[in-house]
């Protein structure tokens, strides 16, 4: 048995294509798809770094003041008025603008600078800046006429982004809606309490680059994505190991075995440890260099590790399930098309439903389900409830939903195996 | 040691093997010929436990094999017709897993793989990738793989394609010492006739699923032929000579050619001895005198209305 891994290992580690898929594909996609979505959060700004051009045209402190003689004519006790204009003067939108855009969370990313309307467009047309954001006239007093008492049309922030640089610019747009929809979401919260109290001050952690799965631990795009793309390139070494198997047949090896007199089960055995070893080593080789080079996880956090290779260790047994049943398929009908449409499709297909490219959150609730019991899916739940929570309680539930699936795999596979060895 | 009883092979309606009885005695060398498409690796797969038979029985010993093949695999080796090995892998490597699936570890192994690496000559190069073998070279692998376990009986299908002549004479050499002086008992498939006749001690011929002669050589051969043909070349014509040599009874018929004279005799007639006694009496110069008998290319000619190779 251990003659039939060994050998298995020895032509994978000869096989550069599928050494590039199983290791160099998933390793890209973690860099490619962390950076894109986290750069905003984590400091990673060279990749979008980006000039922009603020033009003010509102005078906030004007705007305080016409706002407060704008209370007094409402006709709101004097002992209110006091309240909600410290309140204004806190979450002022002009001020919490300025913050957000001289954050340290996106510093480095956006160089805001001020500019008159005439410098601006030249900056803008020799691409100097990628937008011009401009605060109109009277935008602190709309702004909090709308915030507050809820009357007038509201303010109004212009933005004019170049097309010269349209992800950066998109990004910085997508800055903007953050900030005005955590703007309306805390006046909606204010009004909701009578515009009394103290007015929740602007959730920064919202802008970009989180994840946000559930409250507990947030998760980082590396951390998200590495986990995302370990458990769906786990799945291809399934299709690797059953493509091993066909080429076997086909290049007669098989025979060769058969006449050795081992029973052919101990093939198929020796197929889903292989296929098991294999797993748990790319997620080894995965988790260390995502942890080394992007500092998607601390490796050197005893408590941590323990859990997570616990369900890497369920998921390479149900990718060994996943290898047996391909290869009983693919021995059967001495046919490698299973193995080309699983790699080709089903594995895509089962990514997106078990979330390793989006969380799931917020598909239909029988796509949530049907992606948790998939094998990728299922260990990706068990991954985040983990770096979550640190919780091994939490974890019985999707590590016994892999189990199941590791089960019926490893079923179908002793049923579909030719136990002779012939067609 | 080995029999087959009326195997029979039915690939979805198309018969490929009908009614193949053969056997091998322990410590022969048989083999087994036909053209492309007969049914010798049809049948060799259903002897060694490869290929369920659609009827017909397969004995080791008198055992039959079908139902509990393990018997006859752990005294089996095969050379299959097509090069079933690792490509990825080298040579070495290829032998030492194969070893190891028939349980040789440590130092056995690897007493077994310098020896099987030395039988088909390929110690030199026994690091490098099969892939990147001739085809020749890929075939002395293909060998070696079979004899990694030392087995009893070994079956070769068409082992010796592609390789040059030399290195075929060097494995040929190598079975037949093998067979000769270890009692390795040899089914041996082949295109090629002068290696049969080199190595067989009997020949089983197939055509269309069907064996259709079997025996030693000398029986095949008789098959064909009652009479054998010998060539006398002399330095120039004697006519008193010739007139004697038309006397002798035993000789059928004696023919003045060009260079000298050809006769034809009753096979195993023993008649040379007064040719060259007539010779000595007439003072002829004898320049060489060639004896020729039928082929089994001759008689598989006959037999099958087909040349072996086309
Ligand atoms: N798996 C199979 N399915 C269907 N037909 C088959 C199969 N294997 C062999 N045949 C058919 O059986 C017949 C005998 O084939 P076989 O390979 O035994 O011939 P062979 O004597 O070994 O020929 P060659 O000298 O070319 O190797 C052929 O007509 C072939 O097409
Ligand atoms: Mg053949």
């Amino acid at each position: 048995m251990f003659a039939f891994m060994k050998k298995d290992m020895l032509i994978l580690i000869r096989d550069r294509t599928e050494l590039a898929v199983l290791l160099a594909m998933p390793f890209i996609l973690i860099a490619i798809l962390g950076f894109a979505l986290s750069g905003l959060l984590s400091g990673n700004s060279e990749v979008l770094s980006m000039d922009v051009a603020i033009v003010q045209e509102d005078d906030e402190q004007q705007g305080l003041d016409r706002f407060a003689e704008e209370l007094g004519s409402a006709g709101i006790p004097a002992e209110a008025q006091a309240g909600i204009m410290a309140a204004a003067e806190e979450s002022s939108p002009s001020s919490i603008l300025q913050g957000i855009l001289t954050d340290d969370s996106l510093s480095g990313l956006v160089t805001a600078q001020e500019m008159d309307t005439a410098s601006a467009t030249k900056a803008l047309e020799e691409e100097e800046v990628v937008a011009i954001l401009t605060i109109p006239e009277n935008f602190t007093f709309k702004a909090l006429q709308k915030m507050m008492l809820d009357a007038g049309d509201g303010a109004e922030l212009q933005l004019m982004i170049s097309d010269h640089a349209a992800t950066q610019s998109e990004v910085f747009h997508d800055i903007l809606d953050e900030f005005v929809w955590s703007l309306n979401f805390e006046s909606a919260i204010a009004r909701a309490a009578n515009g009394e109290g103290d007015l929740p001050v602007a959730e920064q952690t919202q802008f970009g680059g989180v994840e946000s799965v559930s409250a507990v631990q947030p998760i980082s795009s590396f951390q998200y994505y590495t986990i995302g793309m370990a458990v769906m390139f786990a799945l291809f070494v399934g299709a690797t190991i059953s493509g091993m198997a066909y080429v076997e047949k086909q290049q007669f090896v098989f025979n060769r075995i058969l006449l050795s007199d081992h029973h052919p089960l101990v093939y198929l055995g020796s197929k889903a440890i292989s296929a098991a070893i294999i797993t748990f080593l790319q997620f080894c080789i995965l988790f260390f260099l995502s942890s080394l080079i992007f500092g998607a996880f601390d490796l050197t956090e005893g408590a941590f590790w323990p859990g997570m290779l616990l369900i890497a260790f369920s998921l390479s047994i149900c990718v060994g399930a996943v290898a047996a049943f391909l290869t009983a398929l693919t021995m059967r009908f001495d046919n490698d098309t299973i193995t080309t449409v699983f790699s080709g499709g089903v594995v895509t297909i089962f990514a997106f439903l078990g979330g390793s490219f989006t969380p799931t959150e917020g598909l239909p609730v029988f796509i949530q389900k049907l992606g948790s019991w998939t094998p990728n899916g299922a260990a990706l739940n068990a991954f985040l409830l983990w770096v979550q929570n640190l919780e091994l309680g939490l974890l019985w539930e999707p590590l016994g939903r892999l189990l199941l699936i590791t089960i019926l795999l490893l079923a179908l596979g002793l049923l579909l195996f030719p136990r002779k060895g012939e067609a | 040691m080995l029999e087959t009883e009326e195997l029979k092979k039915v690939f979805k309606g198309k018969t490929a093997v009908e009614g193949a009885s053969l056997y091998i005695d322990k410590g022969e060398s048989v083999g087994l010929l036909g053209p492309n498409g007969a049914g010798k690796s049809t049948t060799i797969s259903m002897i060694s436990t490869l290929l369920k038979p659609t009827s017909g029985d397969v004995r080791l010993n008198g055992k039959s094999v079908i139902k509990n093949p393990s018997d006859m695999r752990r005294v089996l080796g095969v050379v299959p017709q097509e090069i079933a090995l690792y490509a990825e892998l080298s040579a070495y490597e290829n032998l030492k897993f194969f070893g190891r699936i028939y349980g040789l570890t440590g130092k056995a192994l690897e007493t077994a793989i310098q020896h099987s690496l030395e039988l088909v000559g390929l110690v030199e190069r026994q690091k490098e990738i099969v892939k990147t073998y001739s085809g020749g070279m890929k075939r002395r692998v293909n060998i070696a793989a079979a004899m990694m376990h030392e087995p009893e009986v070994i079956i070769m299908d068409e082992p010796t394609v592609g390789i040059d002549p030399q290195s075929r004479s060097h494995i040929l050499e190598m079975v037949r010492k093998l067979n000769k002086e270890k009692g390795l008992t040899v089914l041996y498939t082949s295109h090629y006739m002068e290696e049969v006749e080199r190595l067989c001690d009997r020949v089983y011929i197939m055509d269309h699923g069907k064996i259709i002669a079997s025996g030693t050589k000398d029986e095949l051969k008789s098959i064909l032929s009652s009479e054998e043909t010998v060539w006398i070349e002399l330095d120039r014509p004697y006519p008193a000579f010739f007139k004697e040599l038309q006397s002798i009874e035993s000789i059928k018929q004696a023919i003045e050619t060009e260079k000298g004279i050809k006769l034809i005799l009753p096979k195993g007639s023993r008649v040379l001895g007064k040719v060259f006694q007539a010779s000595e009496r007439h003072h002829v110069q004898i320049i060489n005198v060639n004896v020729q008998t039928p082929s089994l290319e001759d008689v598989f000619l006959h037999l099958t209305g087909r040349k072996l190779r086309d």
